[in-house]
């Protein structure tokens, strides 16, 4: 019965790893005659800004979001899992969003972002808001990241509070005898004792956000101009719309190598952290 | 709290009552008739060509026309084509994607066909040149056509006594009249980025050298050198505009246009029946955009709008035969135009719209060309490229962006370079 | 020492802050009810009345039942299938983990984790169509492989805590491994079953770029796809748009709500291993 299953993994998702190397060679746009190119489309990928930009970008809001989640996700955590009323309810309100379609939250977070947001700032007579984050290169990349921590916070909190509540409670009595304070508390046993989730839920987010697709759809298209666009983006856009679907392809390689080495790296390095604190 | 053991019996049910749901569904497939896939690619006329459709299987009832209006079109055409599934009919924007798709024979040779009888020679030439799966082919059948000039507001023009600009100094003149009476001139609809390539194409064709393409892909000449004062001008109207024309789209723009709300929009005639749309009897002029200061020099870009055309090697030729012939009847056409206010394409037809009065004489004397940016391989993101610089207002950088992007794409392919013959 | 003393400043900075949550959906519910004249502002005013026509337009111009069925199918079928086969073949690796072959097949169905899917985007969509699977039961065949990688991995890790008299126990009395799997293993797994079941069900259901690349016909669309197109085509008309937002956001949220506790225990389940 495994068997089977290795065959269809293969046929669905090894095949298609080793199609797009080979696509990467070409000049193909997906249909009809292609030549086979050689290297070129790697060579043309690093100096091509719109990649080189995507990659700053999608990196940027990957690298925001994974540590803006993680601390919003720890913080609320902690709190819903202190000594508070109505706990069942409020866990449950703060975990909706993990349930809902990026897609469609992000386009109600764009009429907010657009016109909700301005009309709240011209009646604030605040300047910097009477405009929508979304049109200006320099702040769309905020609204995005707002819309990656709405989202993903829901599901990282409900991990911590899982690796919260494997911390035995005699741990807090003790230390509280001795008269730590909470934030020492914090420190000392509660974050050295939930390293290990604290890694999972850094190395799934990175994982994620690098992949970041919907919710820049949703916001920007890419725009203004191709400011906006993250990699995933860029090899949909490049690849169909584009007609370049070789050299999108030979993107997807660079982005597989670049994504492997960093979750590698990231794995270790968080590792080392959960075993030396 | 503690974790229930088991799922609470609602959900349970629930699923069952989603399988049993899927079950049914895969029993109601296939009647026995004949499918074709209509691809459809413009937004403004999906209801007209779903009518058309029904109206096509009620007298074929062993047709069934499955109608597609995707989202973002050409993203979507070709995700289709890499997946080798070519829609049987399509309707697509006579453009630079459309001359690609042919050269890379996605579309039947219609050469002889009965279909092409009456179409005016001129509008076959146009689709030509965009290019063709080989020499002599005819891979479309042009449907309608466009004139891209700019839209003005009859009323508020009478109101300021402002009167039909005939160079651009007085186009501009005109936009400082309105902006110092509080009215927008220019609405600015970048939000959708193409909306920037309408006027863009008439200024280029005016203001360019004529053969600039021809040079650009033989490397002869660059952006830089050919279309600086392009690129002056339309930033120049971009200052007319509302503020922040970022965070509007086309909708926005012509609703508000609609609205009275802007003396002019830089768009084509495709966009009046958007406009109407809340306001049917709204009085929309329409100029060609005088780029220069010579009034003899003014051209209108014209372009096929709508290009019928069939899979190569589609399944079902006699069905799509027949909703091509169908499609092409001069009363359907007729229909077509007056709805979307376009030029009709089959000899003796023409389009007595009010909108289209001030640029007729324009398409009868044939101060016709064709829209510049179809000279663009796709792969160029001309429209955010436009966005960027209208937001920024940086020339060179948008000029050196052009060229960089049009050399490293160049460099980058061996097919579809210079395909398209000006 | 030990009574538990209610922190009321906590809890009302909780609830708060919960609002950041809650603003949205509020904002989505009151603007799908109103008339587009009432837009306008910032759009956190109450509607004059409700206007249920925003519904009927949306669930007309979107084809809603069609979109929700398609999704439903997909989702109910990615899940059924996922459960049934990828907990099976966990079953298999993780009780031959002595083995050097199982061993690499473990290692090469979990590094599959690290290839997001765009990655392999632009070949998939050929191959799929290759094999006729541009469908809706394609897409079900891709969330049940794609989703080997992550269920291996926490099935795995699950079925190695269970001890193995029961299946020894089942081998003498005759059973064959097959029957052993069903009716000794299966219903152990019982937890981990609702763990995957729900983190497959999230992603089936809301997925975007998938179906976006996979299908074709535009009447297996599912629910985000069909806000997709209709963005794109009504833009404007935001009542409407919310209002079928709204739509394609109610079935799942429903049963949310009915099964809160479950869902988060599950979810818990799947990180605590």
């Amino acid at each position: 019965m495994v068997v089977p299953a290795v065959l269809i993994f293969f046929v669905f998702h090894t095949v298609p790893v080793l199609q797009g190397v080979f696509y990467s060679f070409t000049d193909s746009p997906g249909y009809g005659p292609f030549e086979l190119v050689g290297l070129r489309n790697y060579v043309a990928l690093f100096g091509d800004p719109r990649v080189l930009h995507a990659y700053w970008f999608t990196f940027l809001i990957a690298g925001v979001s994974t540590v803006a989640v993680n601390v919003v996700s720890l913080t609320i955590a902690v709190w819903l899992n202190s000594r508070i009323a109505w706990r069942t309810t409020l866990r449950g309100i703060y975990f909706v969003p993990n349930i809902l379609a990026i897609l469609i939250v992000g386009y109600i977070f764009n009429y907010l972002f657009s016109n909700s947001l301005p009309a709240l700032g011209e009646r604030l007579g605040i300047g910097r808001l009477s405009t929508s984050l979304l049109t200006d290169s320099s702040t769309a990349w905020l609204g995005i990241v707002i819309l990656a921590v709405w989202q993903a916070a829901a599901f990282n909190i409900i991990i911590y509070i899982a690796g919260l509540q494997t911390v035995p409670v005699d741990l807090y009595e003790a230390s509280a005898i001795d008269g730590a304070s909470p934030w020492r508390q914090f420190r000392s046993i509660t974050f050295p004792m939930i390293a290990g989730f604290f890694t999972i839920n850094m190395v799934l987010s990175l994982k994620s956000f690098l992949q970041i697709f919907d919710h820049i759809v949703a916001l920007t298209g890419g725009g203004p101009g191709t400011d906006t666009e993250s990699v995933a983006l860029l090899i949909y856009k490049g690849g169909f719309q584009g007609g370049e679907y070789g050299y999108q392809s030979a993107n997807s390689v660079v982005f597989f190598v670049v994504i492997v080495t960093l979750s590698i790296v990231q794995l270790r390095f968080l590792q080392k952290r959960e075993t030396s604190v | 709290m503690l974790p229930r053991r088991n799922p609470p019996r609602r959900v349970i049910t629930l699923l069952a009552v989603a399988l049993l749901l899927a079950a049914g569904l895969s029993a109601c497939a296939g009647d026995g008739r004949t499918t074709i896939t209509f691809f459809q690619f413009k937004g403004e006329a999906q209801e007209y060509f779903r009518t058309l459709a029904a109206r096509f299987e009620a007298q074929n009832p062993d047709v069934r026309v499955v109608v597609d209006n995707p989202a973002d079109p050409e993203t979507a055409l070709r995700t289709r084509l890499v997946k080798n599934d070519v829609p049987d009919v399509m309707t697509l924007n006579g453009n630079g994607t459309f001359g690609e798709f042919a050269s890379a024979r996605i579309f039947r040779d219609l050469t002889g066909d009965p279909v092409l009888e009456g179409v005016n020679r001129s509008y076959l030439d146009v689709i030509a040149t965009l290019g063709r799966g080989g020499p002599g082919e005819v891979n479309g059948v042009p449907f309608a056509a466009n004139a891209s000039g700019l839209l003005y507001n009859v009323d508020l023009f009478e109101e300021h006594g402002v009167a039909v600009p005939r160079t651009f100094s007085e186009l501009i003149a005109a936009a400082r009249t309105f902006r110092d009476a509080g009215v927008t001139p220019f609405y600015g609809m970048l939000a959708d980025s193409w909306t920037a390539q309408s006027p863009l194409a008439p200024l280029s064709a005016q203001l360019q050298p004529d053969d600039f393409f021809e040079q650009r892909f033989r490397d002869g000449t660059t952006f830089a050198r050919g279309w600086a004062s392009t690129a002056a001008q339309l930033a120049r109207l971009f200052e007319y505009t509302q503020p922040d024309p970022l965070s509007k789209g086309y909708e926005d723009g012509t609703a508000a246009f609609a609205r009275g709300e802007s003396a002019m929009l830089l768009l084509g005639s495709y966009a009046v029946p958007q406009i109407r749309f809340g306001k049917p009897d709204f009085t929309i002029g329409s100029m060609a955009l005088p780029a220069t200061e010579d009034p003899a020099r003014t051209t209108l870009v014209s372009g096929v709008d709508v290009v019928l055309a069939a899979s190569r090697q589609g399944d079902h030729p006699a069905e799509v035969d027949r909703f091509l012939r169908f499609l092409m009847r001069r009363p359907v056409m007729e229909e077509y135009c007056r709805a979307q206010v376009a030029v009709p394409t089959l000899e003796g037809l023409s389009n007595d719209d009010p909108a289209l009065a001030g640029v007729s004489e324009y398409i009868e004397s044939g101060r016709i060309v064709g829209f510049t940016d179809h000279q663009f391989i796709p792969a160029i993101p001309l429209g955010p490229l436009l966005q960027s610089f209208l937001i920024s207002g940086d020339e060179r950088a948008f000029l050196r962006d052009l060229d960089e992007d049009w050399d490293k794409v160049a460099a980058r392919r061996t097919w579809g370079l210079g395909a398209v013959i000006a | 020492m030990r009574t538990v003393r209610v922190n009321w400043w906590l809890t009302a900075l909780l609830v708060v802050l919960s609002l950041t949550v809650l603003i949205p959906l509020y904002f989505a519910v009151v603007t799908a009810f109103k008339t587009p004249d009432q837009l306008g502002g910032t759009g956190f005013a109450l509607p004059d009345g409700l206007h249920w026509a925003n519904f009927a337009d949306a669930w007309r111009l979107t084809g809603f039942p069609k979109a929700a069925l398609n999704s439903a199918v997909i989702t109910v079928g990615a899940v059924v299938l996922t459960l049934l086969t990828n907990s099976m073949v966990a079953y298999a690796i993780a009780r031959n983990m002595d083995r050097r072959f199982f061993r690499g097949l473990y290692l090469y169905f979990v590094s599959a984790l690290f290839v997001p899917f765009p990655i392999i985007m632009l070949p998939v969509a050929k191959q799929t169509a290759i094999l006729h699977l541009d469908n809706r039961a394609g897409l079900i065949v891709l969330y049940v492989v794609y989703g080997l990688a992550f269920n291996i991995f926490v099935f795995t890790a699950y079925i190695n805590s269970i001890p193995r008299e029961l299946e020894e126990a089942a081998a003498i009395d005759g059973a064959s491994t097959w029957i052993t799997f069903w009716r000794v293993i299966f219903p152990l797994l019982t937890p981990m079953n609702a763990t995957v079941g729900i983190l497959t069900c999230l992603w089936a259901w809301n997925d975007f770029l998938l179906p976006l690349v996979i299908l074709s016909d535009p009447g297996s669309a599912t629910l985000p796809l069909v806000q997709y197109v209709f963005q794109s085509q009504f833009q404007t008309n935001y009542p409407v748009a919310f209002a079928s937002y709204l739509m394609a956001m109610a079935p799942l949220f429903v049963v949310y709500v009915f099964s809160q506790r479950w869902v988060i225990s599950g979810v818990v389940r799947g990180a605590v291993k």
